[in-house]
C-alpha cells in the first residue's frame, strides 16, 4: 500500500486546494463585492478548516478508509452506493472541465491558431502519467511544483507592483458588508473542491496519533496558506485594474502577465508564467482524476488501466464538449455553486453528524 | 521520518526477473574439475596454454617427494618465487632441522607451517580451487599425487599504478586514483577508511571470466536492505563475461529504460570513502579503475567533490553554476525555437529585430535549423571524443569555427542560432558527471521536436514528462529525487543545491535509511 | 506484474504514438520570426465616408545590414476601413507578412477623430486581442495621426519609436501625462474622472526649436507637449503646457523637472532648478459643513541657475536667497496648479479625478453629490499648500556674473 507523509499531504493538499483558483477568482469575487472583494477570500477558504477537520476525525474513527468507504459503515450500503455515484459523477464531470480550462486558458492567451484539442490531448496525457505513476509520485509531483507555482505566482505580483494606480483599493466597505458575504459564497466552493479530494486521498495518510495531529495542522496551514496568497492575487488585481476591469477580465492574472516589464525590455513572460499554471492545473485535474479512480473502485470495485482510459476518455469528451470559453466559465461556476458547495456540505455535515451522535451512543 | 523508514521498508524494492544473458554450454573440463585433486590432472587441464609453466622439482624429506609448481607465466612475481618457494625447497632445506621428519603423509602441513615463508599461503583440496588459483595468478605446489596442494601467492603483474584519474580531474585535492587491479583498489580505500566497520565482501562473477568483484559498505551507517539488495541483485547475475563495470552497471539497474543514470560510478578513492560514509554500497570491480557507487539520487551527479575541498561560498557558487548549466543545456535550444516560432511577445522589440534580420534569408524554419545544428554538434562531439588529443584540437577547429563561420556567411543558419548551440554546448559541459551529460544530450531532441509543435505548451509538456518520469524512477528502493521529493530538509539544505560549511553538516544527509546518524560523518 | 521486457516495448510504443502525432498533424499557428512584420504604432484618424476611419499602421522592416547588426525600415500603410480588423485584412492583401502586434508601442488618436468620438470602440480591439499588451502607450495628435506617423525624423527613427522613447524620457522633466491602455481602461471603470491623453505633435523648424531643415518645409521633429481632456468618448479641449504641469503636480505624477521662475515678476532674481522628489497628499475635509478637498506639495529642489544677483553674497544673503527661492518657486508651482484647476471648472470635466478622492476619502458624502458631480465641480472648494525645500544650490554659491573686486571675502 502506497503512503504519503504528513508534509507531503501539505503539499499536495495546497497544490490542490490551490489549483488554478487563483486565475479566476478575482473576477468572481469583484464582481459580487465590488472594490472590497479581496476581504471575502480568506474567509471563504476558512470554510475548508471545519470540513477538514470533521474529514480526519472521521479518519482518526474509522482508519484506512476512505469517506465513500465510511459512508457504507454509517449510513448504509444503498444510501452510500447513491452517495458514490453522485460522487462520481461530480468529480468526473469537474476534472473533464479543469481539462477544458487548460485548453481555454492557452487558446485564449497565448496560442490563438493551435488546436485546442491538442492542449487537452497533452493535458490528459500527463494526468494519465500521473495517475499511472502513483499517488507517491503524484506527491512529489506536487512536492516540486507547488513551491515553483508560489514562486510564480509571487513574481507575477511582485513584478506587476510598478503597474498600480493609486488608491484604487479606497474607499473600504463603501457598500457595507453584505456584498462581501455573498462573495464569500462564491469562494466557499473552491474549500470544497478540496474536502472532497481529501474525502478520497484518506486511505493513504498515516494514522498514528502523531500523524492525526500533524494531518489536523496540515490542514490549517494549507487553507491559511492558500487563502492567503489567492487573497493577494485578488487585492494586485483590484489595485492595478480596478474594480471595472477586474470584473471584465476572464483571467485576470494572464493579463497581468503580460502586463510585467522587467526594465522596459523583457516583457511578456506570461507564457513562462503559464507554464506553472499548466502544471497547477495538472496537479488539480490529477487529483480529480484519482478521486474518480478511488471512486470507482470503492463503489463499483472497478479498477485497473481498462478503467483508468476510460476516465481518461470521459474527461476528454468533458473538455470537447466546452471548447467555447464562455460556456466552459459559465459551466464551471454552476458546478461550483450548485453541485460542489451542497454535496460537500451536505455529506460531510452528516457523515460526522452521525458518527458523533453514534459514537455518543455507544459510550 | 518515521514515515520515511516506513515507507522504505513498505516498498517492495521491484523484483529483478532472472536476467540470464548468454547461457554457458556445458564445458568438457567441466567434468574435469569434479575430479579429485592432482597435479597430474591439473597438467592436463592447462597444459594446452603455453603461458602456464609447470616446474617439477623433488623435495628431499625423509622422502623423497615429488612436487610441481604450476603458475601462469606473467601473472607471477619469479623473483619472489625463486626466492621465497623455490629457492627455500630446493636449496635451503638440506639445512632446515624438521626436514628429516617430511614424509609424503605430513609434507603439506610441514611445509605450511614450517618450510615456506610468505604470507599469502594456504591448503586447498579441490580442482577448482587449483585452477582458479593458477589462472588468477597464484602459484599452486602439488606434492606427488597428494588429493592437497597449497597456494602461494605471489602475484605480480604489470599494472599502471596508482595514477591521476582523467575522468575527475580536480584542482584543490587528493590526486590518486584507482587502477585496474582490485587489491591495490581495496588497499586505497582502506587506507582512507581505517575501521573495523568497513566491509569488503568478496564475490566472482562469470562463468568463463571469474572476475574478481568485492562489495564495500560501512556497517550501521549503510543500510541493511540497500546491501542485501546489492547481493541479491549481483547473485542473479549470469553471464559468461565481466569484463568491466558497464555489465553489471546495466543488469542490476533499477529502470534500464530510462536515459538517466542510476549508480554512480567514481574512479577515486576520496570520493568512494565519502559516499560510502554516506551510507552508501561500493562495487568495486577487478580490471576496472570505475567503482560503482549505489544507490544514486540525480542531485549527486550535479555535485563533484571538490565542492567538499573548497571553502562553502565558493561551492555554493559552483554548483548553482553547473545547476543552471545543467538546466541551460536541456531547454536552451527548444526555448528558442519556441520564441521565435510562436511567443515573439516574449522577445524585446530592439531583439525581435536583430533576430529577424539575422534570419532573413535563412533557407530552413527555425526547429530545422537548431536540429540541423544539434546533430552537428553531437558528430562534432562524437568525432573528437575517440581520436587522439592533438587531431582532437583540429575537430574542435574545423568543426566549430570553420564550420560554424562558413554557414553564417554563407545564409545557412541565423548567427543567434550558432550562439545558443555553441552556448548549449558549453553548458552541457558544466555537468560533471558524464553519464548524466548523455542524458541531457538525448532529452534536447524531444523537447526541440515538441518547442517547434506546441510552443512553450510542449516544452511545458515535455519537461512535465521527464519530471513525473524522474520521480518514478527510485535506485535501489531510494527515490530518485530525493531530497527534494519527498523532502528531506535537511539533506536539501546541507548538501545539495549548496553546500553548507562544514561545521553545519552536524548529520549525515539522510537520503536513505541510515542507521547511525553520527555527527561529522563524512569523508 | 509486467515484466520488464513488456514493459519497455510499451514504452516505445507509446512514444511512436506520440511522436506520430505531434508530426502527422503539422504545426499550428507557428510563424517564423523572419516572416513577422512587427506593427509599431497605429494611428486613427475620421474616414471619408462616415462610419469609416482611416487606419494608418506603422511596420519595421528588418533588413540585414553588411555589418551583422539590423537596419530598421519603414513600412507604414494607411487603410480606410470601418473596423480595426478589417483594416489588417486590408493591409495583409498588399503585404506578404504576417502582421505581429506584440511590438505595438503606440496608438496615435488623431485630433478630428478624437473630437467626433467613437475611439472607445476602437479601443476594444487592443484590449481584447492576446497579443497585444496592455503596457502601450496612448497619444494624441495635433493634427492628424497619419501625418504624424509618416514624418521622416531625423533621427533616423521610426515615428512611432520615437514617440516611444519620449514617452519614456519623460519622467526626467515630468509635464505631460504618460498614459498606459491599462491606466486608461482602469480611468475610465472609475466613471467620474475624465481621462486626459499626452498630445503629440510635430516640429517643424523655428516653432520653438529651430534645425538644419532636410525638405522644404518638412517636420523632422517630435515632441509631447501639453495634453487633451476627453468628455465621454470624445476630445473636449486642450490643456496648454501649464495646465498639463499643474495636472502632473496634482496628480503625483511627478518625477523630475525642470522648473524656472522667470515668470515671476515680483523679485528681480530669478532662479532656475531641478525637482529631485515631489510627494502630493490630498485631504478632504469639512470646511464650514462644506467639503474641501486640500492638496499639499512637497518637492526638494536643486538650484542650478540663478539669474540676476550682482555682488557676491555673504553668508547671511545667502541663506536668504535660498529661502526666497523656496517661496518663488513654491508660487510657480501653485501658479500651475491654479490654471490647471480653473481649466478644470472651466471644462466641469473632472480630468484632475477630484470625485474620485472624494469617494475615496468619505464614500457617504460622495454618494450625494455623485449624480451631480459635473455641475459641483464648478465650485467645489480646492485649496492648495505646496511646500519646496531647496537642497542645495550647485557647485558654487555666487553667480558668475558678479564683477570682480568687489567684496571677496
Amino acid at each position: 500500500m502506497e503512503r504519503i507523509s504528513s508534509h507531503q499531504f501539505v503539499v499536495l493538499g495546497s497544490a490542490v486546494l490551490m489549483g488554478t483558483t487563483f486565475l479566476p477568482i478575482a473576477s468572481i469575487v469583484t464582481e459580487v463585492a465590488g472594490r472590497d472583494g479581496w476581504m471575502s477570500v480568506l474567509p471563504g477558504f476558512v470554510v475548508g478548516i471545519p470540513y477538514g477537520l470533521m474529514v480526519i476525525s472521521l479518519l482518526e474513527q474509522y482508519p484506512r478508509k476512505n469517506l465513500l468507504q465510511i459512508s457504507d459503515i454509517i449510513l448504509g450500503k444503498w444510501i452510500s452506493k447513491i452517495i458514490g455515484v453522485v460522487y462520481i459523477f461530480i468529480m468526473c464531470y469537474f476534472g473533464g472541465l479543469l481539462l477544458g480550462q487548460a485548453g481555454d486558458i492557452y487558446q485564449s492567451s497565448i496560442m490563438p491558431l493551435t488546436p485546442i484539442g491538442m492542449f487537452y490531448l497533452g493535458g490528459i496525457l500527463l494526468v494519465f502519467y500521473l495517475v499511472k505513476s502513483g499517488i507517491e509520485v503524484f506527491a512529489r509531483f506536487s512536492e516540486i511544483l507547488f513551491p515553483l507555482i508560489i514562486i510564480a505566482l509571487v513574481l507575477n505580483i511582485g513584478l506587476s507592483i510598478p503597474r498600480i494606480e493609486h488608491g484604487e483599493l479606497l474607499p473600504i466597505l463603501s457598500e457595507g458588508i453584505r456584498p462581501i458575504i455573498w462573495a464569500w459564497l462564491k469562494v466557499a466552493p473552491f474549500a470544497m473542491e478540496y474536502i472532497l479530494f481529501l474525502a478520497g486521498i484518506l486511505t493513504f495518510l498515516p494514522t498514528s496519533k502523531r500523524e492525526l495531529v500533524q494531518l489536523k495542522r496540515g490542514v490549517w496551514r494549507t487553507v491559511f496558506l492558500v487563502g492567503f496568497l489567492n487573497m493577494l492575487v485578488v487585492l494586485i488585481q483590484i489595485l492595478i485594474f480596478g474594480p471595472g476591469e477586474t470584473v471584465r477580465m476572464v483571467y485576470g492574472l494572464l493579463v497581468l502577465g503580460k502586463m510585467v516589464e522587467i526594465s522596459r525590455t523583457v516583457a511578456g513572460v506570461e507564457s513562462v508564467f503559464l507554464g506553472a499554471w499548466l502544471g497547477a492545473l495538472i496537479i488539480k485535474a490529477g487529483a480529480f482524476f484519482f478521486t474518480v479512480t478511488w471512486g470507482l473502485e470503492t463503489v463499483f470495485n472497478l479498477k485497473g488501466l481498462k478503467w483508468n482510459l476510460g476516465v481518461g476518455v470521459i474527461f476528454m469528451g468533458i473538455a470537447f464538449k466546452f471548447t467555447r470559453g464562455p460556456d466552459l466559465v459559465m459551466e464551471i461556476g454552476l458546478v461550483d455553486n450548485y453541485l460542489i458547495l451542497p454535496f460537500a456540505a451536505v455529506w460531510i455535515l452528516t457523515l460526522w453528524g452521525i458518527s458523533r451522535w453514534k459514537g455518543a451512543g455507544i459510550s | 521520518m518515521g514515515s520515511w523508514m516506513k515507507m522504505i521498508k513498505e516498498l517492495t524494492i521491484r523484483p529483478k526477473g532472472e536476467r540470464q544473458i548468454r547461457k554457458s554450454p556445458a564445458y568438457s573440463f567441466d567434468e574435469d574439475l569434479k575430479k579429485p585433486l592432482s597435479g597430474q590432472t591439473v597438467k592436463e587441464i592447462l597444459s594446452k596454454s603455453s603461458d602456464v609453466v609447470f616446474r617439477e622439482f623433488f623435495l628431499q624429506g625423509k622422502d623423497r617427494i615429488p612436487c610441481m609448481l604450476a603458475a601462469v607465466d606473467g601473472l607471477v612475481d619469479k623473483n619472489l618465487l625463486d626466492q621465497f618457494i623455490l629457492t627455500p625447497l630446493m636449496v635451503d632445506l638440506a639445512r632446515h632441522p624438521e626436514l628429516t621428519q617430511v614424509t609424503l603423509s605430513n609434507v603439506v602441513d610441514k611445509t605450511l607451517q614450517s618450510l615456506l615463508p610468505g604470507l599469502e599461503i594456504k591448503k586447498i583440496s579441490k580442482m577448482r580451487e587449483a585452477v582458479d588459483a593458477i589462472l588468477s595468478g597464484d602459484s599452486v605446489i602439488f606434492f606427488g599425487n597428494l588429493t592437497e596442494a597449497i597456494v602461494v601467492g605471489a602475484r605480480g603483474w604489470a599494472n599502471r599504478g596508482v595514477a591521476e584519474p582523467i575522468t575527475e580531474s580536480i584542482v584543490k585535492g587528493p590526486r590518486e586514483g584507482f587502477s585496474e587491479t582490485l587489491r591495490i583498489n581495496t588497499s586505497l580505500l582502506r587506507r582512507k577508511i581505517k575501521h573495523p566497520s568497513l566491509r569488503i565482501i568478496s564475490l566472482k562473477l562469470g562463468d568463463m571470466t571469474n572476475t574478481d568483484l568485492v562489495i564495500t559498505y560501512i556497517e550501521k551507517i549503510a543500510s541493511p536492505d540497500i546491501v542485501s539488495e546489492v547481493l541479491k541483485r549481483l547473485s542473479k547475475i549470469k553471464m559468461d563475461a565481466m569484463l568491466g563495470n558497464g555489465y553489471i552497471e546495466e543488469m542490476i539497474e533499477d529502470n534500464p529504460y530510462s536515459p538517466f543514470p542510476q549508480i554512480s560510478f567514481t574512479e577515486r578513492p576520496d570520493v568512494l570513502a565519502g559516499k560510502l560514509l554516506e551510507g552508501k554500497v561500493g562495487i568495486i570491480v577487478d580490471g576496472t579503475p570505475i567503482v560503482l557507487v549505489v544507490p544514486a539520487i540525480l542531485t549527486q551527479f550535479l555535485n563533484v567533490n571538490e565542492d567538499y575541498y573548497q571553502r562553502a561560498m565558493v561551492a555554493i557558487l559552483s554548483r548553482f553554476v553547473r545547476y543552471v548549466g545543467a538546466f541551460m543545456a536541456i531547454v536552451a535550444p527548444s526555448v528558442y525555437i519556441a520564441v521565435t516560432t510562436f511567443h515573439q511577445e516574449i522577445i524585446p522589440t530592439d531583439l525581435l529585430m536583430s533576430i529577424s534580420a539575422g534570419r532573413q534569408g535563412v533557407p530552413f524554419p527555425a526547429l530545422l535549423e537548431a536540429l540541423t545544428m544539434t546533430v552537428v554538434l553531437e558528430i562534432l562531439q562524437e568525432a573528437g571524443l575517440r581520436l587522439p588529443k592533438p587531431i582532437g584540437q583540429t575537430i574542435g577547429i574545423v568543426g566549430a569555427l570553420i564550420i560554424g563561420e562558413a554557414a553564417v556567411t554563407a545564409g545557412l543558419v541565423s548567427p543567434l542560432m550558432v550562439i545558443i548551440i555553441g552556448l548549449t554546448a558549453v553548458a552541457s559541459y558544466a555537468v560533471p558527471t558524464f553519464d548524466l551529460s548523455l542524458a541531457v544530450r538525448l532529452i534536447r531532441f524531444p523537447l526541440m521536436i515538441l518547442a517547434g509543435v506546441l510552443g512553450f505548451f510542449g516544452v511545458t509538456v515535455g519537461l512535465y514528462v521527464i519530471l513525473i518520469h524522474l520521480l518514478g524512477l527510485r535506485s535501489f528502493g531510494v527515490p530518485y529525487t530525493s531530497p527534494i521529493a519527498p523532502l528531506r530538509i535537511r539533506a536539501l539544505l546541507q548538501d545539495t543545491f549548496v553546500r553548507a560549511p562544514w561545521w553545519a553538516l552536524k548529520r549525515r544527509p539522510q537520503l536513505m535509511d541510515v542507521e547511525d546518524p553520527r555527527p561529522n560523518g563524512k569523508g | 506484474m509486467k515484466t520488464e521486457r513488456g514493459k519497455g516495448h510499451k514504452f516505445i510504443l507509446r512514444l511512436t504514438i506520440i511522436a506520430c502525432l505531434l508530426f502527422l498533424t503539422g504545426c499550428w499557428g507557428k510563424k517564423e520570426v523572419e516572416d513577422l512584420a512587427p506593427l509599431l504604432g497605429v494611428g486613427f484618424d475620421q474616414g471619408e465616408q462616415p462610419g469609416t476611419f482611416l487606419v494608418t499602421e506603422q511596420f519595421a522592416r528588418p533588413k540585414k545590414d553588411s555589418s551583422s547588426g539590423a537596419e530598421i525600415e519603414d513600412r507604414t500603410f494607411s487603410v480606410e476601413a470601418s473596423s480595426v480588423r478589417e483594416a489588417f485584412e486590408k493591409f495583409s492583401e498588399v503585404a506578404y507578412r504576417t502582421p505581429f502586434m506584440g511590438s505595438l508601442k503606440v496608438i496615435i488618436i488623431g485630433e478630428d477623430f478624437a473630437k467626433s468620438g467613437d475611439f472607445n470602440n476602437i479601443l476594444d480591439f487592443f484590449q481584447r486581442y492576446a497579443e497585444f499588451r496592455r503596457s502601450m502607450y496612448l497619444v494624441l495628435a495635433k493634427g492628424k495621426a497619419q501625418d504624424i506617423l509618416n514624418l521622416k525624423l531625423r533621427s533616423g527613427l521610426l515615428p512611432a519609436m520615437a514617440i516611444k522613447s519620449n514617452i519614456e524620457g519623460g519622467d526626467e522633466i515630468s509635464v505631460f501625462p504618460t498614459v498606459r491602455l491599462g491606466h486608461y481602461l482602469t480611468i475610465l471603470g472609475t466613471k467620474s474622472t475624465a481621462p486626459i491623453f499626452p498630445v503629440v505633435e510635430s516640429v517643424k523648424s523655428r516653432e520653438g526649436v529651430e534645425y538644419k531643415e532636410d525638405g522644404k518645409d518638412e517636420a523632422g521633429e517630435i515632441r509631447i507637449h501639453g495634453a487633451g481632456v476627453m468628455h465621454g468618448d470624445y476630445l473636449a479641449d486642450y490643456l496648454t503646457d501649464e495646465e498639463a504641469k499643474g495636472y502632473m503636480w496634482l496628480e503625483n505624477d511627478v518625477i523630475h523637472r525642470l522648473i524656472n521662475t522667470v515668470d515671476l515678476n515680483e523679485n528681480s532674481v530669478k532662479f532656475g532648478g531641478q525637482v529631485l522628489k515631489a510627494n502630493t497628499k490630498y485631504r478632504v475635509k469639512v470646511n464650514n459643513d462644506k467639503m474641501e478637498i486640500q492638496y499639499q506639495i512637497k518637492t526638494s529642489i536643486a538650484i542650478d541657475e540663478i539669474l540676476g544677483p550682482q555682488k557676491q553674497l555673504s553668508g547671511l544673503e545667502w541663506v536668504e536667497l535660498v529661502k526666497q527661492a523656496e517661496k518663488d518657486f513654491a508660487k510657480v508651482i501653485e501658479k500651475e496648479c491654479e490654471s490647471s484647476i480653473k481649466k478644470e471648472r472651466e471644462l466641469g470635466l473632472d480630468f484632475l479625478g477630484i470625485g474620485r478622492h472624494i469617494e475615496q476619502k468619505n464614500s457617504a458624502y460622495w454618494k450625494t453629490i455623485k449624480d451631480q458631480w459635473e455641475a459641483e465641480i464648478a465650485d467645489f472648494p480646492i485649496s492648495l499648500e505646496v511646500k519646496v525645500t531647496i537642497h542645495h544650490s550647485g557647485m558654487s554659491s555666487s553667480s558668475a556674473s558678479n564683477s570682480g573686486g568687489e567684496g571677496q571675502e
